[in-house]
Parts: structure tokens; sequence; C-alpha cells
């Protein structure tokens, strides 16, 4: 099956979150969205839009924060685990879930105070034509996350059904200088890759996490991190 | 999705205004219907209370 249409089948849709995210991926999800939270700050009251949302983890967290948020994915399948997401957290009333393009957003010129996306452009085969699509519908703040080119992300990928862009620096300041976006804040993080936690039970990813971070905050550290958070504004 | 939605959606292919059509509700959420673009004329489904924007072209190609 390709990557694409891997996605979109009800029965990943419905494993996804407990493959990824048990386990050692917890501390993937926990520290996703405390990047997602520092990023745009206090929500409550704020409008939002996610893209390529999946199965809403950010988009339900936000709608607990008091976001309203519009979650945005290709994938019908991903999108019903949203739903039924937000209805057990009771959020539906803050939440819209909606297939689209994110290259082509059905929303005018800045609508929202804050577009982001997770997990979304090492899948992108057009980065520039999205992030330029983010910066024309958000009135403030951009943010998205990337796999690093020189990391322990560049082995990994080997590993991957999809194929997955990593970016250097230099790319990403390219792609926001061209579509006029300011850069305003970074983090960067994981000098072990997220296949690794995955793979581990919880005690065990504790102890790697803390590796993880002590080596990050080595004098090498950033440079080693194969995850980075850029925090833009338009 | 609720009917205030409209508010904020336009047709990702022109950004003109869209007209709801409801086939079937519940509470306040309409569950199936049609969008429609007053400008060009393109229409949009509504299933299961998610609203399908994707535009025609990839509708189809990702159409399982």
């Amino acid at each position: 099956m390709k990557g694409k249409e891997w996605y979109q089948a009800d029965d990943v849709a419905q494993e996804y979150d407990d493959k990824r995210f048990s386990d050692g991926g917890r501390h993937i999800d926990r520290r996703e969205k405390q990047a997602v939270l520092e990023a745009l700050g206090p929500v409550d009251g704020q409008r939002v839009l996610e893209i390529a949302c999946g199965t809403g983890r950010f988009t339900v967290m936000l709608a607990e924060h008091g976001a309203d948020v519009v979650g945005l994915d290709i994938s019908g399948a991903m999108l019903a685990q949203g739903r039924e997401k937000a209805r057990r957290a009771g959020v539906l009333d803050a939440v819209e879930f909606m297939r689209g393009d994110a290259a082509r957003l059905p929303f005018p010129d800045d609508h929202f105070d804050a577009v982001f996306a997770m997990r979304f452009f090492h899948l992108a085969d057009t980065p520039r034509a999205f992030l330029r699509e983010m910066a024309r519908v958000s009135k403030e703040i951009v943010f998205f996350d990337t796999f690093n080119r020189f990391s322990s992300r560049s082995v990994y990928n080997w590993l991957l059904p999809m194929g997955s862009r990593l970016y250097a620096r230099f790319e990403v300041e390219d792609l926001l200088g061209d579509v006029g976006l300011h850069l305003v804040g970074e983090a960067h993080d994981f000098v072990l890759p997220y296949g690794l936690y995955r793979e581990i039970p919880d005690e065990v990813a504790g102890h790697l996490r803390e590796m993880d971070m002590g080596l990050r905050g080595s004098a090498l550290g950033e440079k080693l991190a194969s995850v980075s958070y850029w925090t833009a504004s338009v | 999705m609720k009917e205030s939605l409209m508010d904020i959606i336009v047709c990702p292919v022109d950004k003109h205004d869209l007209e709801l059509a409801v086939d079937e509700e519940e509470a306040d959420e309409i569950v199936s219907g049609t969008l429609t673009c007053t400008e060009c004329g393109e229409t949009y489904p509504i299933e299961d209370g998610i609203p399908n924007l994707l535009p025609p072209d990839m509708r189809d190609e990702v159409e399982a």
C-alpha cells in the first residue's frame, strides 16, 4: 500500500494513536503538545487552524484550552477518529473537522490567529506552496516542525514506509523568507529518533528520554537534534 | 459541522462564498448535505458531519 492510501485506510486510522503514542511514544506526544502550547501562547478565545490534524491530538487539546479550532486533513478516516476524540473530551462545540487540501485552503485571508502543522512538512512535496497558504490565512502565528537533515533521522528515514523530507536550517530560513514570514522562535529536540521511543516500554523510554535531554543540553546538542520546532509571525 | 461554520468557509478553488443545503440534521449538527460555490457552482458534500472541501481534482484521487 502506498503512503497516501495507507494513511486513509480505516484500520490504520483506528490504530494510529495506539501504535504511535502509547508506551515510549508518550514522551513524543508530551513534547509535541508542549511545543504547540508554547508556540501559540494562551489560546483562550483564539481562532486556530491545524493543518494535517490527523486524529486530532492537538485539535482536541487546544479546544480543551478554550480555543475555537478547525482541524483540516485529507483523510476522512482520520477525521472520524478526531470527531470521536472531541466527543469523548466534551469539546465538539469548539471544534470543526473538515477534509481539505493544504495548498488550497477553504478560508479567506487573515482569518485565524494561529495556523500550525505538526508532522506535516516531512511529507510535503511542495512545502513552499503549503507554507504560503498557511501564511495567507493567518493574521499572526504560523508554527510547524521539521525533521533535520544532519541527525539520527537521516538513518531512521531509510526504514520508513513513506518518503520523508529532511530540512537543513538554511532551507527553513529560505522557505520562511520566500513566503514573507519572520522567524520568532525555535526549539530543537530528540537527538534520538522517534522510532526508538516507539519500540520500547514506557519505563525504559523514560530513561532514554533523560539521556536524550542530557545530550541535547551538551554543546553539540542542538546540532544533533532530529526535530526542530519553528514559530514564525506574519 | 455546525451552521456557524458557514461564516468561515469559502470555495477552495476561487475563495467565493458557499451556499448550504441540508439533507440531515441532528441537534445543531449538520450530518449530511451539500455546499455549493455561489461563483463557480462546484459542489462539496458533507458526510458524517464532516464537510469535504477537497478541490474536485483531489477528491477523485484520494477516494479509496
